[in-house]
């Protein structure tokens, strides 16, 4: 019984994201410290997550959003911005960056909305 | 669990199926909530007991995550945060079933025979 | 210690590494003139090396990200500019004086270009606060 109530699709895909977001944060956080490091390659999440998170949630299978686990990778699209092979670009990666804080902000308002809405169906009051 | 599971006899022997108690918020949990009306009298004490221990299993996790968090361990902060929140929303509903069977134990305990 | 601030572990060295790039370029800046260094030579222009080495994955996800260093502080091994100053008692049989080989300009393009890192390795560590007040407000009411 427990287990069903924090098993909603929504909640979890918002946990997930979350999951992803912390994971994002450490790889800008990587690529800014090697920003003038010669040959160095940033790195980012693995791609098919995302694709295989919004499958998940328009299908609402829970099963399959909680077993999903995000991942990174050497970002393969991403092409030399200077001669020595680095190819991090710093407008860029500022911009992920803050593109990153507003989804955090976003899924956690989403995850305190849920539980303080369960809380106010259980007892009646914030 | 003894005085609890005393109900099942009193409902089965002695007065009609007791119904939720109007204003039973419990009800209103999201849709997919399985159904928590006992169908039988014996299925709601097992009920009650695995409730108890999923609620534990909560916050075991819930101490086990901030444990490792303290101790330097990689774990993400969120994690920690969101399993102490939800062990504490599980232990509430907990409580709030628990005070509403207290509640409807004294109702039936004050009824005129 | 508590990993609250996830993913920065690595900022502090990179910040490190940065400001010691800055003190050898005013270190550069302020000896451009000099032509009498502590060997007797010219003052030849120093160069931050930087080093990468791949972190030991703690787990599966953060495998590949790197942590980087100061490797060492090098020469520039390019010859000294001669400069035509009869006056100068430095100056050689032919009037020419051996100025150390550092451009003006060039310092300043990397003065900025190190500010402009170390800025966004500070905004790095600012948004990881943030980030982590933002999740520890969770639930609460």
């Amino acid at each position: 019984m427990i287990e069903a109530l924090f098993n909603q699709p929504n909640y979890l895909s918002a946990k997930k994201t979350l999951d992803a977001v912390a994971l994002r944060s450490e790889a800008i956080a990587n690529n800014l410290n090697n920003l003038e490091t010669p040959g160095y390659k940033r790195v980012d999440l693995a791609p098919d997550f995302e694709k295989e998170l919004a499958r998940a949630t328009t299908s609402n299978d829970s099963e399959q959003i909680a077993s999903l686990k995000p991942t990174l990778a050497v970002d393969a699209t991403s092409v030399p911005s200077s001669k020595d092979g680095n190819s991090v670009h710093l407008e860029d990666e500022l911009m992920k960056m803050n593109q990153n804080a507003m989804t955090h902000a976003l899924e956690t308002q989403l995850v305190s909305g849920t539980l303080a809405k369960m809380r106010l169906a259980i007892t009646g009051h914030a | 669990m003894s005085p609890l599971s005393g109900i099942p006899a009193y409902s089965s022997g002695m007065m009609p199926r007791i119904a939720p108690l109007p204003g039973n918020d419990v009800a209103e949990l999201p849709s997919q909530l399985p159904s928590a009306a006992p169908a039988a009298g014996s299925d709601f004490s097992s009920m009650l007991g695995k409730m108890v221990s999923e609620v534990n299993a909560k916050q075991m996790d819930a101490s086990q995550s901030v444990n490792a968090l303290q101790s330097g361990q990689n774990v993400p902060l969120h994690q920690a945060v969101i399993s102490m929140e939800e062990a504490s929303v599980s232990f509430q509903l907990m409580v709030e079933v628990r005070n509403r069977l207290m509640d409807s134990y004294q109702e039936i305990m004050r009824m005129q025979i | 210690m508590i990993q609250i601030l996830s993913g920065i572990q690595n900022t502090s060295a990179s910040l490190d590494a940065e400001r010691t790039r800055l003190d050898v370029i005013s270190q550069n800046i302020a000896n451009a003139h000099t032509t009498h260094d502590v060997d007797g030579k010219p003052y030849q222009r120093r160069v931050v090396v930087f080093e990468n080495e791949l972190n030991n994955a703690m787990n599966g996800d953060t495998a590949g990200l790197s942590t980087m260093h100061v490797a060492k502080i090098a020469r520039d091994s390019r010859p000294p500019t001669k400069v035509y100053d009869p006056g100068n008692p430095e100056a050689d049989a032919k009037g020419m004086v051996s100025m150390p080989n550092i451009n003006i300009h060039e310092e300043m393009a990397d003065l900025i270009s190190a500010s402009r890192t170390f800025e966004a390795n500070l905004a790095v560590v600012k948004n990881a606060r943030s980030m982590a007040m933002q999740t520890l407000a969770i639930g609460r009411h």
